[in-house]
């Protein structure tokens, strides 16, 4: 398991300009196996975030907390970096950097950062790289499975679910895993695969590269890569028939008017929020209604006190009562 | 006797001629060479502006479409650029400097202004790029004009001067 951790990270790199990859590759294993993020900034330390906190890299492969002793990156590690992450072609890359990203092969995505330049439509471009935050996908196949039998409702459709997780907490992972899941099928519960149309509006639950899904989601799945999520209801509302939508964190006024344009197809939904308890929510204007209007059938609430993606707690979104078992 | 003397000097005359001819040559096949490379340039300035497509398929893509007798070295370019993964485009384009300069008759100037390729190539945007792509094609214009000047003056020339010489060797050796 940790092998093929390792393999993934070790891949990750080789976008990395060789100065800096070769550094990172000295890393103690245990350390490779966990590294969620590689932040390169110009003119700063070397900083990968790893086991549910931030190191600093020295120039000998070693981890750090003291800033001072990490490898400093040069601008030029940003713009190798940056070329090989662009595969030489920027101009191949315009709509993803007017997002602010770019997903590379496997699912990771790369955020950056630097002087954004306005056109008339809006963000054009991104110049003079600054700072890159490379974020390592991983896929854990089986995170959801314990999950599943909240959200299956009986004989073969599901109940409309809230994931309510602060950041950093695997809401994203979990989500991904529920997808493969609804869409294979569960033959424990006796239920059939059913039809999910993601919204993958940041690219990450699927991690579209060249229009293959990075990530098993099952066979039943359609997906709108970089779409908002407003647009992509519609979308998939019209064309693609789903059984069910899932949409990754939601929270502005429009995202709530399309959970509404789902309900009214007889849809059902999943959704992520950032949050870290239902009280939490109800407190945000545009959340507090699909609380009251008990639009939700199940909450989800993670946190990470016993690792990532640890479940605190299950309601029923009736009752308001706990039911986890 | 007589027919060595004759023997000898068609011999001169023939290889007098060969070296005009060669050093004549020179000069049409710089111009070939130069016509080529903008035929290949803007087939890549297409695969870049209009079809956004990742430069190292651009690069082999020129190679198919492109005549072969150019074209191979941006084939040449994306396996050396793909092979040494170091994020440096321009190192890349100038490993194959010297095959430029003495398989392909260019000069110096020309060299460099399709090596300023591997500094602008793939690091803006599409506008950007077309922009950089006519700059570059209009530079090629210019040194191709300027070496199609340079073919009519010394072509015919050097390889009248070829002939001539060898028949003004036979002269004063007979």
């Amino acid at each position: 398991m940790q092998q093929k951790e390792i393999g993934i990270y070790e891949k990750v790199l080789e976008y990395i300009s060789l100065e800096i990859s070769q550094v990172l590759k000295k890393i103690p294993a245990e350390f490779k196996a966990n590294v969620e993020e590689i932040r390169l900034r110009n003119g700063l330390p070397l900083n990968i975030y790893s086991m549910n906190s931030d190191y600093f890299v020295t120039e000998d492969g070693s981890i750090t907390k003291e800033k001072d002793k990490g490898k400093l990156v040069t601008k030029q590690d940003i713009v190798k970096t940056f070329q090989l992450i662009s595969n030489y072609s920027v101009y191949a890359f315009e709509e993803e950097l007017k997002n602010g990203f770019i997903t590379l092969k496997g699912g990771h995505r790369v955020g950056i950062g630097g002087k954004v330049l306005y056109g008339k439509k809006g963000v054009e471009t991104i110049k003079n790289i600054s700072s890159l935050n490379i974020r390592i996908a991983r896929e854990k196949i089986g995170v959801s499975n314990k999950l599943m039998k909240y959200i299956i409702h009986y004989p073969n459709t599901i109940h409309n679910t809230l994931l309510v997780s602060p950041p950093k907490c695997g809401k994203t992972t979990i989500l991904r895993d529920m997808i493969r899941n609804l869409s294979n099928g569960l033959e424990d519960f006796n239920f059939k695969g059913l039809k999910v149309g993601v919204i993958d509006e940041r690219s990450e639950l699927a991690g579209m590269y060249n229009g293959v899904a990075q990530h098993d989601l099952g066979p039943r799945v359609d997906v709108l890569d970089g779409c908002n999520k407003k647009d992509g209801t519609m979308m998939l509302l019209r064309a693609m028939s789903p059984d069910i939508i899932v949409m990754d964190e939601i929270g502005s006024i429009e995202d709530i008017e399309a959970i509404h344009e789902i309900l009214k197809a007889g849809v059902k939904i999943i959704a992520t929020v950032h949050g870290s308890s239902i009280e939490d929510l109800k407190s945000r204007r545009s959340l507090n209604p699909l609380i009251s209007d008990r639009i939700f059938t199940r909450y989800i609430i993670l946190d990470n006190s016993k690792g990532i993606g640890t479940v605190k707690d299950i309601i029923d979104g009736n009752t308001f009562t706990s039911i986890k078992v | 006797m007589g027919l060595m003397k004759i023997l000898g000097s068609i011999l001169i005359v023939l290889s007098s001629s060969l070296i005009g001819y060669y050093l004549g040559n020179k000069y049409s096949a710089r111009l070939e060479n130069l016509m080529h490379l903008e035929q290949c340039i803007k087939i890549l300035e297409t695969e870049i502006v209009y079809g956004a497509v990742p430069l190292p398929e651009a690069l082999t893509n020129v190679y198919l479409k492109g005549n072969k007798k150019v074209s191979y070295i941006f084939e040449e370019i994306k396996i050396n650029l793909l092979s040494n993964r170091d994020g440096d485009l321009y190192k890349s384009f100038d490993m194959v400097k010297s095959q430029l300069l003495e398989d392909f008759s260019l000069e110096e100037e020309d060299v460099e202004l399709f090596l300023s390729l591997g500094r602008l190539l793939g690091n803006s945007d599409r506008a950007d790029q077309e922009k950089n792509f006519k700059l570059i094609l209009n530079h090629i214009k210019i040194l191709k004009e300027e070496a199609k000047l340079e073919r009519d003056k010394n072509e015919k020339m050097y390889k009248n001067l070829g002939i001539l010489a060898g028949i003004a060797i036979v002269i004063i050796l007979l």
